[in-house]
């Protein structure tokens, strides 16, 4: 497979001091579609060094995703690269890497041409490299092990030897990827880089950073969103062993709202500074606050949801497919069902915090962030600060889930160590972590169907209505935002279909959780479609199949289509799998639910018992996942366990409750986690293709939730049309 | 400040802390030993469990005055150069995902087979109860502590 780049500079190849070559890429002219910055800057991706050791650069944040691992894998493969002499070296923040955000399940998708393309241009200006100095034709040679390979003669050349030639070779224009049938590191397990530092301690997380004259801090905000301070007595806080000073952080003071939409106002609040971390948490209990609430809507979880209720007759419309009105007045029969689904926080493991040294104009941050692009912007915006005054290092992450897409943490340190004058590690306690969360937003869901004679959908109306976390100034208004994408299952399967957003204003701080809208919307629609199922007593799956209709392509929105062909091959593997065929003892129950997203489709079977007392047990879950080729089965396949555990722990448990304004909830014991006995047998395969690799960060989430009320509802014949399931 | 001595991975040290202060601080910010971490500072994840006297504890809810009597093993501690059957079981199955939780659930693993050598699946269940793992390597969990048993019995 051939990639032409109309681009001759799209490397750059350079010789270090040490005599390694470095390779250069210039990342942009790898997207075909991207514009051309101005200023060329070349990523130094690919470093082999004289003693045969290559270093990959791994660009992107590690967040627990495995990236770290797989995109250098990719560009080790079409390098032809020794994996056993490969050392990953994880990238600071740098406009040289183009784009560093992880989210969106995009890590793949984005960047497996460019790591191809760039592996691939190495290796062959080293194979032309080897064949001036053998005098032989490049056709005849290939890379591995990092050594060049001369096919008819078995002779080697290795790669550290070929550096002074390769350097002088005029850079090719076009690549060759290699086929992929003869991969050697992409499809195999790989464990994870970093793994013998993981089991032994020796990983370095942000919240380990320390730094020579570091001083420690935390965080008392006023739990209530959108409150401030009114006055504080800091007395006590400061006879506190260990308190070096009390400051409050005041989000007026810095222009209000920066960080994008919906933004909470991320300062209100007093900072400890401590010479521990003990100390500050110690100082922040003796803090006696008087909170300013005169600017929140004291909001509750039941008026918030009544006024959800309230907003379905009044929605815009986000997609009309066909007359929705028409296929109801011909329908057979119609049905419809509301749904509740919950705010949610996310609860990484390690809690919010961020190191800053910011002195001398010098603002140099170690910051657990999915988005130092947001966070750039927002030291800019907040000091006055130009690009290269920033320094960004991207420190191992203990989970993201989207929470640390926004930086109001990094913001907060930012302001303290400027103000004192020293490096800060601000670390926030779980309490603050939960009740300072951008939540998955909570909504009501309605869905309504018309049915002809034989129960198949002719009419499909989905209306979701919630405050959105895409609204820009969430409380004062501005322009609305969505939960519900025109390109929502299923689009594009039914002739009319109409898919409908109600806005309602909120002070809840609302952000990306991970698989973002479909983690809400997934439950009501495929729920839905099992309550179609039964009223038309037809198994769950036939009528699944039925609905998806012949294989062919559907197209979606624009030029979006997708492959209804590889969500039936998953269905119907899946149902292989489970034995969805065969019989369960009394009370027990099976349900299913399978989806697209990002790029891949993936079929879930819940199995559970209920018993007399209405417990659930999930008994086991089988996953059929095509999400085109494997970079990592090993990283894949967690991705697929972890997106299926959050889900259904999402489903069992997670609910975050609003009280006068503040979240209710604020650790382990109130915002429950699943724990070891609850965790079933999970069973997962992948289908094999040839593929472009597709997002899997975020699709097995989804489908999970449905799947388990759907087997809960098998088990006892009881609908779940509100979540959390248990209260 | 009072300063206590305490004995940490089989050595002495001595640190200048009040008397409230839990164990957990002392490891992370006075010793450096950050490889036990911080996740709820209620004995409610798990991410800080350490052995005492050879009990897997929450160095969270334990002040540095009452760990003063026994050894305590942090991760940093538990092997040489990463050769515990829990460790070595653990990068066989690629157990991580963020990894933020897996010192705490190497301890607690290493714990249960110290008094179990080999736990049914219930045992693994309820001696692993108290960690939390946000990521769910929690299969992943149960199948290394089964494999470290097996490397037990070799
Ligand atoms: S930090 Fe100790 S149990 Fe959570
Ligand atoms: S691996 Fe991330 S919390 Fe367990």
């Amino acid at each position: 497979m051939k990639n032409t780049l109309k681009r001759r500079n799209f490397i750059k190849l350079t010789v270090s001091a040490s005599g390694a070559l470095i390779a250069g890429v210039h990342l942009q002219s790898c997207m075909p579609k991207k514009p051309l910055a101005e200023v060329h800057q070349f990523s130094p991706l690919i470093k082999i060094d004289t003693d045969g050791w290559i270093s990959l650069i791994a660009k992107n944040p590690e967040i627990g995703q495995g990236v770290k691992t797989a995109l250098p894998m990719i560009l080790a493969e079409e390098l032809g690269a020794n994996w056993n002499k490969v050392e990953v070296v994880q990238a600071d923040y740098d406009t040289i890497y183009d784009e560093q955000w992880a989210g969106g399940s995009y890590a793949i998708i984005l960047n497996w041409d460019l790591m191809r393309t760039a592996g691939a241009m190495v290796r062959q200006v080293l194979i032309e490299a080897a064949s001036k100095k053998m005098n032989l034709p490049v056709e005849e040679f290939i890379t591995k092990n990092s050594k060049v390979f001369h096919t008819k003669s078995n002779k080697t050349l290795p790669f550290e030897e070929l550096i002074a030639e390769a350097s002088q070779i005029p850079l090719p224009e076009e690549v060759e990827f290699k086929p992929t049938d003869s991969f050697e590191i992409v499809g195999k397990n790989i464990p994870q880089v970093d793994l013998d530092k993981l089991v032994s301690g020796g990983a370095e997380f942000a919240i380990d950073i320390k730094l020579p004259e570091m001083v420690y801090a935390t965080v008392l905000k006023n739990p209530v969103f959108e409150g401030g301070v009114s006055s504080y007595d800091d007395a006590d806080a400061r006879l506190v062993n260990g308190v070096i000073d009390i400051i409050e952080l005041n989000n007026a003071a810095y222009g209000g709202r920066l960080l994008g939409p919906n933004s909470p106002n991320f300062v209100n609040g007093v900072a400890v500074i401590a010479n521990s971390t003990w100390a500050s948490f110690k100082g922040a209990k003796k803090l006696k606050v008087v909170w300013d609430n005169s600017n929140s809507r004291k909001e509750n979880t039941t008026e918030l949801f009544e006024r959800f209720h309230a907003q379905l007759p009044n929605t815009s419309i986000e997609r009309k497919d066909g007359d929705i009105a028409k296929a109801k007045r011909s329908a057979a029969s119609s049905f419809e069902a509301i749904y509740e689904v919950p705010f949610l926080a996310h609860a990484t493991m390690e809690p919010m915090n961020c190191t800053v040294d910011f002195r001398d104009d010098l603002c140099e941050v170690w910051a657990p962030t999915q988005n130092p692009e947001a966070l750039q912007e927002g030291l800019i915006k907040l000091f006055g600060l130009k690009p290269e005054q920033i320094k960004i290092h991207l420190p191992r992450i203990g989970g993201a889930f989207g929470r640390r897409y926004y930086v109001d943490y990094a913001m907060d340190t930012a302001i303290l160590s400027k103000k004192i004058g020293k490096p800060v590690k601000l670390t926030w306690t779980r309490e603050e972590d939960i009740r300072h969360d951008w939540y998955r937003p909570g909504s009501v869901q309605k869905i309504s169907a018309s049915l002809d004679k034989e129960g198949m959908v002719t009419g499909w109306q989905h209306i979701l209505a919630n405050a959105s976390r895409k609204t820009s100034l969430g409380r004062e208004g501005g322009p609305a935002g969505t939960e519900i994408d025109e390109y929502d299952f299923p689009a594009g399967l039914v002739p009319n279909l109409q898919l409908e957003y109600g806005h309602v204003l909120s002070d809840v701080p609302l952000g990306q959780w991970r698989a973002v809208a479909a983690s809400a919307n997934a439950f009501p629609v495929h729920c839905f479609l099992d309550e179609l199922a039964f009223l038309n007593k037809m198994d769950s799956i036939d009528y699944f199949l039925k609905f998806l209709g012949p294989k062919r392509m559907v197209p979606v929105v624009g030029d979006y289509e997708f492959d209804v062909e590889r969500l039936i091959t998953v269905v119907e593997k899946v149902r292989q799998m489970s034995g969805w065929d065969t019989p369960l003892p009394k009370g027990q129950g099976r349900g299913f639910a399978a989806r697209k997203g990002a790029g891949s489709f993936i079929a879930e079977v819940v199995t559970v018992r209920v018993d007399e007392n209405e417990k659930t047990k999930i008994l086991r879950v089988d996953a059929v996942v095509d999400c085109g080729i494997v970079v990592n089965p090993s990283g894949a396949k967690a991705q697929v366990e972890g997106g299926i555990l959050e889900g259904l722990c999402a489903a069992l448990y997670g609910e975050i409750t609003i009280k006068d304004g503040a979240a209710e909830q604020s650790n382990f014991h109130d915002y429950k986690w699943m724990r070891m006995g609850e965790v079933p047998g999970i069973h997962i395969e992948f289908i094999k293709n040839e593929l472009p690799p597709r997002g899997l960060g975020e699709p097995p989430l989804p489908p999970a939730i449905p799947a388990l009320a759907n087997a809960i509802y098998a088990a006892t014949g009881k609908r779940i049309r509100k979540l959390p399931i248990v209260k | 400040m009072p300063s206590y001595t305490l004995t940490v991975n089989s050595v002495k040290k001595t640190v200048s802390v009040d008397a409230d202060t839990p164990l957990l601080w002392v490891l992370r910010d006075e010793l450096g030993l950050t490889g036990t971490k911080y996740g709820c500072g209620k004995g409610l994840c798990g991410a800080c469990t350490v052995q005492y006297k050879g009990n897997a504890v929450r160095s969270c809810t334990l002040t540095v005055d009452s760990v003063l009597e026994g050894n305590i093993t942090t991760i940093e501690g538990l092997s040489e150069g990463q050769n515990h059957p829990v460790q070595q079981a653990w990068m066989e199955l690629d157990v991580p995902q963020c990894g933020y939780c897996q010192s705490g659930q190497i301890i607690s693993a290493a714990t249960l087979l110290s008094k179990n050598p080999n736990p049914t699946e219930e045992e693994i269940n309820a001696g692993m109860a108290g960690n939390i793992c946000r990521c769910g390597t929690y299969t992943r969990i149960r199948e290394a502590v089964q494999l470290a048993a097996s490397k037990l019995d070799e």
